[in-house]
């Protein structure tokens, strides 16, 4: 019977591409949305003490320069895994905010990293943080408000 | 003053062993998430540690066989067989994971790139190795990983709550995946088997005999029990810093962030410092154990005091596994995610390995009046309930949980 079997193979290699584009596309639920806002908040969370040690000179100058660049990396890529995601259709306006946010994070980072032993920017970017944290704490709480 | 300098194998063991990437890693993780509510689990598996140690040096000891040696014996080549495949694949994850995390930490300090740091690790340790004796290894590394010492001045000058830091050291269980997870994760990285696997074949590098036992105790009480107080340590840092404002330490950067808030940047280089030595120290001992492990099952001639010439395969066998490392580090997945998967298998592997040396060590035909007594007896069976209920936990967990990302 080798015409049915290639038949059942086509149609499961087929349903397994279609899962796999599905899954590329991202069908982003509210739940996975906030879990994406959460790692926002804890980023910016660490951005915060980072940015805290550039402006009372208390770090080094090579480790403010790496973290921020890794967690910079980091933010940029919680920007692109919701941007490329398909939210469900009631978290479309939280999905765009939250990519917003992750941008804004990127660039922070961005400043702290070329500016790694500058006080004044330390503390321009440590206040940024923090709004940047408070933003997605009130994003996270709406989000996990509505079912 | 030759008892103190005596206890160092212990204290390499416990800093550049029991404090490894893993330790650092899942503490400061678990601090952030659960704030003090795991301390608990770190002191189970502190004491865990300190008792198969014990038996493991004892055995070594009193008989002259190393930890794979006795699992040869015991259990025979076939099963035997099992038990060097898990551990050698836990041990090929360690290495992989120190390594990348020795790398991560040069990037830290000189802000060059990743993997130019792992190759540059790799020739480092082979030099350090080479050119220093084995004690020379235990004081380079055990007395630089005490700058991690750190974090316990950190956590003085943090001011916490010490009645919640005492409830923490309440055993306490939450059904939660993410609680559960972090109780295997805390436990598992306190008893690493390569810890053991070093200790046992470094007791016989130093030639211990029935002799050495009191040292043998005191080894595995104050080495491990320093390796726990810093593990601790970590927790309290981050439960304290890390809990209140949501941070995820999800880079290994992160566990030194609470030292530079407290010190500025001395407490920053102290905490990187005492990192860089103890992933330096664990690197060897996971790729020497790695090493050991196969050389002993297979009944090559091994030790690091019988040099290259001596010990051939041995030495290959080490600096394929420092290779293997390599390759791992370089592979581009992040260190820290390595980390994660070599603890929680460790404790799936664990049973093959502790439960041989058990049968060995309360064997009186065999240990004659050094075997198990009733309180070796009864910790050590006990531990062995506890290793198996978390071995059959752990992978459902690390995959209900996403790695324990929830």
């Amino acid at each position: 019977m080798p015409l049915p079997r290639a038949r059942l193979l086509t149609g499961a290699a087929t349903a397994l591409v279609a899962a796999a584009l599905a899954t590329g596309c991202g069908d982003l639920s509210r739940g996975e949305l906030q879990r994406g806002v959460q790692s926002l908040s804890a980023l910016a969370a660490q951005g915060r003490l980072l940015a805290d040690g550039v402006a009372r000179d208390r770090t080094k100058k090579t480790y403010a320069r790496v973290m921020s660049r890794t967690l910079g990396a980091a933010a940029q890529h919680e920007a692109e895994k919701l941007a490329d995601a398909t939210p469900a259709s009631d978290a479309q306006r939280e999905r765009d905010r939250a990519v917003d946010l992750a941008g804004e994070l990127s660039e922070l980072y961005g400043r702290l990293q070329t500016f790694a032993g500058d006080e004044h920017v330390g503390r321009e970017v440590g206040a940024g943080m923090r709004r940047v944290q408070a933003k997605a704490d009130a994003l996270d709480e709406s989000l996990g408000a509505r079912p | 003053m030759k008892t103190i300098g005596k206890i160092a194998l212990g204290i390499i063991a416990a800093i550049g062993g029991f404090l490894d990437i893993g330790d650092l890693v899942f503490n400061t993780q678990a601090g952030a998430t659960f704030r003090f509510d795991l301390l608990w689990a770190v002191v189970l598996g502190t004491i865990g540690i300190a008792v198969y140690a014990e038996m493991c040096g004892r055995v070594a000891a009193v008989s002259g066989r190393p930890v794979f040696d006795v699992i040869r014996m015991r259990l025979g080549f076939s099963t035997g067989l099992v038990a060097l495949v898990a551990s050698t694949f836990v041990n090929l994850l360690t290495v992989g994971a120190e390594l990348g995390g020795l790398a991560l930490i040069l990037e830290l300090l000189f802000d060059t790139t990743y993997s130019m740091f792992v190759i540059l690790a790799f020739f480092l340790l082979i030099v350090i190795v080479a050119g220093l004796p084995f004690g020379g290894l235990e004081r380079l590394f055990g007395y630089g990983g005490l700058l991690l010492f750190v974090f316990v001045a950190t956590a003085i000058h943090q001011e916490p709550d010490w009645t919640a830091v005492g409830n923490g050291f309440i055993p306490s269980i939450k059904w939660d995946p993410t609680y559960l997870y972090f109780v295997v994760g805390v436990f598992s990285a306190a008893l690493m088997p390569y810890e053991v696997h070093f200790y046992s074949s470094g007791a016989i590098e130093e030639r211990w005999t029935k002799r050495n036992l009191k040292e043998n105790r005191l080894n595995a009480m104050f080495g491990y029990g320093i390796g726990g107080i810093l593990a601790c340590a970590l927790i309290v840092v981050s439960g304290q810093l890390f809990h209140p404002l949501g941070v995820d330490p999800t880079d290994l950067g992160t566990v030194a962030l609470p030292a530079q808030d407290a010190f500025g940047e001395t407490g920053l280089l102290l905490a990187l410092g005492g990192m860089l030595f103890a992933i330096g120290g664990a690197t060897i001992d996971s790729s020497f154990a790695g090493a050991y492990n196969v050389a002993q099952f297979l009944g090559w001639e091994w030790g690091r005091y019988r040099g290259p010439r001596k010990a051939p395969r041995f030495t290959i066998a080490w600096l394929l596994f420092l290779a293997l490392g390599v390759v791992l580090a370089e592979s581009g997945i992040n260190p820290v995610d390595i980390t994660e998967y070599s603890v929680v298998f460790s404790v799936v592997a664990l049973p093959f390995t502790y439960l041989p040396l058990i049968l060995i060590a309360r064997d009186r035909t065999f240990m004659g009046e050094h075997a198990n007594g009733r309180l070796a007896s009864v910790l050590g069976w006990g531990y062995f309930a506890v290793i198996i209920v978390l071995a059959i936990a752990a992978i459902p967990l690390l995959l209900a949980t996403n790695g324990g990302g929830g």
